[in-house]
């Protein structure tokens, strides 16, 4: 009890706070916008919409774990932002409990609306209404290093296609020495592995939920035991270095840029700090593949929205339809080396010759994102069922207990 | 101007009294507001399913009957009482011991009780993240000992196994707030009057007879506060979980405290929390009753 005073307390404070500029200034709106850690491309959107702008925005960065229980407290104090960045998988959640401003009037006057990424709007809409539109595309893939692979006698023209061909590689470059090491995971992160383990049980044909979503599979879906068995390989054989075991995602994307990881499952976000922060990098991009073959991301990324309750709605949606326009798309996010959210800009003259662009964005065509109010209690929380499950079949070896474990917890939380 | 004459017409006796209400009006005014209304709300919370924002409906009893079926909650209310019962015992033997070395005014003590009573004035947010990086397989320092001293062949991932992960939090947690417990017990050693050893040496009574005759008799009060205190902070753990393992690792950490926030504000599930913390109040009241009745004054 005295923790949730305690946070109202502080929370209180920090909005009271927050408040005083907005009060001195009425003149040109001041607009608050929250956005989670990882989107490189924000502060650029909002630096460029300031300097050409009457109204101002304040960009605030929320950790990506604590996004969702942050958003929640604004909006129980009566004061959420005037825009969000939201994880598209959160929408259906803020969308059902209405608190998102309805804008499918505003979205069905956009002449591209055909064009912005399909899987983005989808997660943006609750009942046939839109109340999110895309703002960061991210699809999940394989970041492989070329040197490694070609030190370690391995064709790198031709990265594995199938679970066996990984394992092989992350042996023979386990080879290399004590400090290098065959691939590289998150393993005290659960939206890390929703976003990079998942693929691969998709790519294989199986899922941990049932095509409505209103069921658990875990049980009784056998890939989902033979993808636990793969990792649990991968660990076993110390093909991962024994960190990897405690990492709560802050090494996600960073892990591999040290240069003595093979592989690691990462996506578009990683792909401009690779680019930009370490020119010497020298790697390439594949699919995540199933058992067998085949291929499959997660679509990932964030929605832009206006919560309930703010007074500049008009002028939050001015923001919004700029950032989708050309020239942003183009000069910001491309630029950037992130992928345009409308599928004609695609092929712009950044991404041109890029082979990494090309596959991470056709990543995107094998997307899948699973549509459930209770994405975050299922997959994302540090204290929810996934992680539970892939630690101990991974870590601990306990592949029979987890599933049924995973199969009770995830079945609890989806009756509610 | 009515009410002003008739302050002035209130007799000496009368006048006292108001002084005295007024004195007092802003402390109960600060409870009322700070305990009393929240402690109200959590109530009626707690029998309504009472979602962060949306729709709230009265539902009776049902947040109390699903506690008995919340594996997590059972869990959580066991490990908690598992690291109370870890982490005490250590505080105040520590504490004791560290109250009896600075317990006299030599030259130079002032140095040593400011040492042993800093960790007190970190937050412990900071603290646990200090302790973070310090027992880091790469960076840490504790590592760096280890492997130096050949006592461990490999750095230790302290947080990821279950065990080590209790033991170095609680390891932690006693460097923390050892010196509170310290100085508590040092009040009370020094309120005792040096007489009464002293005669007790006349008597041919060693350091033992002396600690069990004297010292702890006569500790009685603060050995009450200090673990009443201890007791309840050790219940109410929260942040050395939430920052250090978050949970983890298997969600072994998952102390009561956190498992009301996670429900309240990450499963928005405000009247379930509530639930959960009027349960843990219960609890709280009952082992503090206990307490004292155990350390009552005795004549």
């Amino acid at each position: 009890m005295s923790v949730r005073k305690a946070m109202v307390i502080l929370l209180a404070l920090a909005l009271c706070l927050g408040a005083l500029p907005l009060a001195a200034q009425d003149e040109a709106p001041q607009l608050s916008m929250w956005v989670r850690s990882i989107n490189f491309q924000t502060q650029e959107l909002v630096d460029t919409w300031n300097a050409n702008n009457e109204s101002q925005i304040e960009l605030t960065v929320i950790p990506s774990g604590e996004f969702v229980t942050k958003m929640g407290a604004a909006i129980a104090a009566g004061d959420p932002p005037d825009i969000a960045s939201i994880d598209l998988i959160y929408t259906p959640a803020f969308a059902s409990a209405g608190q998102l401003v309805d804008i499918t009037d505003f979205v069905k006057e956009l002449p591209y609306v055909d064009s912005l990424t399909p899987a983005h709007m989808e997660l943006g809409m609750y009942e046939g209404r839109n109340y999110a539109v895309p703002t960061a595309v991210d699809g999940s893939f394989i970041v492989y290093n070329i040197d490694l692979f070609e030190q370690a006698g391995l064709d790198a023209e031709n990265p594995p296609a199938t679970w066996d061909e990984m394992l092989e590689a992350m042996r023979a470059i386990n080879e290399l020495g004590d400090d290098i090491y065959g691939y590289w995971f998150s393993m005290n992160c659960a939206g890390c592995n929703a976003f990079t383990f998942l693929p691969f049980i998709w790519a294989s044909g199986g899922d941990v939920l049932s095509d409505d979503y209103s069921q658990a599979t875990i049980a009784e879906d056998p890939i989902v035991r033979e993808a636990l068995a793969f990792y649990n390989t991968i660990w076993e054989e110390g093909l991962v270095p024994e960190g990897a075991s405690i990492d709560n995602g802050s090494n996600f994307a960073s892990a591999f840029a040290a240069g003595n990881i093979g592989m690691a499952g990462t996506g578009n976000f990683a792909l401009s700090l690779y680019q930009n922060d370490h020119p010497d990098l020298n790697f390439g991009v594949f699919h995540i593949p199933g058992k067998e073959g085949g291929a499959a991301s997660f679509g990932g990324g964030d929605v832009i929205a206006i919560p309930a309750g703010t007074e500049h709605a008009e002028e939050a949606w001015r923001f919004i339809e700029w950032t989708m326009s050309e020239e942003p798309q183009i000069e910001i996010y491309a630029a950037n080396g992130q992928i345009p959210l409308r599928l004609e800009l695609v092929d712009n003259p950044y991404f041109e010759g890029d082979e990494r662009q090309s596959t991470a964005a056709s990543a995107l065509a094998v997307g899948h994102t699973p549509y459930t109010t209770v994405y975050n209690d299922l997959f994302n929380d540090p204290n929810g069922p996934w992680l539970e499950m892939l630690q101990i079949a991974i870590l601990d070896g306990d592949i029979d207990d987890a599933i049924a474990l995973g199969q009770e917890r995830f079945t609890q939380i989806m009756e509610g | 101007m009515i009410s002003q004459s008739s302050v002035l017409n209130l007799s000496w006796e009368q006048r006292r009294k108001l002084t005295g209400l007024l004195f007092i009006t802003p402390t109960v005014a600060f409870v009322a507001i700070f305990f009393i209304v929240p402690l109200l709300m959590t109530i009626v919370m707690s029998f309504h399913d009472w979602p962060l924002f949306g729709e709230r409906a009265f539902i009776g009893l049902e947040n109390y009957q699903e506690l008995g079926s919340d594996r997590q909650y059972l869990k959580s209310l066991d490990f908690t009482f598992r690291y109370t019962a870890l982490v005490t015992p250590p505080i105040f033997l520590l504490g004791f011991i560290l109250a009896s070395l600075v317990r006299h005014n030599i030259r130079f003590i002032g140095i040593f009780r400011t040492i042993f009573f800093l960790p007190v004035v970190i937050g412990l947010g900071v603290s646990s993240l200090l302790w973070v990086w310090m027992l880091d397989d790469r960076i840490g320092v504790f590592n760096k000992i280890l492997l130096d001293l050949n006592i461990v062949p490999k750095a230790q991932l302290f947080l990821g196994r279950p065990n080590t992960a209790m033991n170095v939090i609680i390891l932690s947690v006693v460097w923390k707030t050892v010196g509170f417990t310290m100085i508590l017990l040092l009040a009370g050693l020094q309120a005792i009057p040096d007489e009464l050893y002293e005669s007790a040496e006349v008597d041919g009574a060693g350091y033992f007879r002396k600690l069990l005759y004297i010292t702890l008799p006569l500790m009685r009060r603060t050995i009450a506060l200090a673990l009443i205190l201890s007791v309840i902070g050790s219940v109410l753990a929260f942040d050395q979980f939430y920052i250090m393992t978050r949970g983890g690792p298997r969600n072994s950490t998952i102390s009561i405290v956190y498992w009301i926030f996670n429900n309240s504000f990450t499963y928005f599930k405000m009247g379930y929390g509530s639930a959960m913390s009027i349960v843990l109040l219960g609890i709280l009241v009952a082992l503090t009753g206990a307490q004292f009745y155990v350390l009552r004054e005795r004549y």
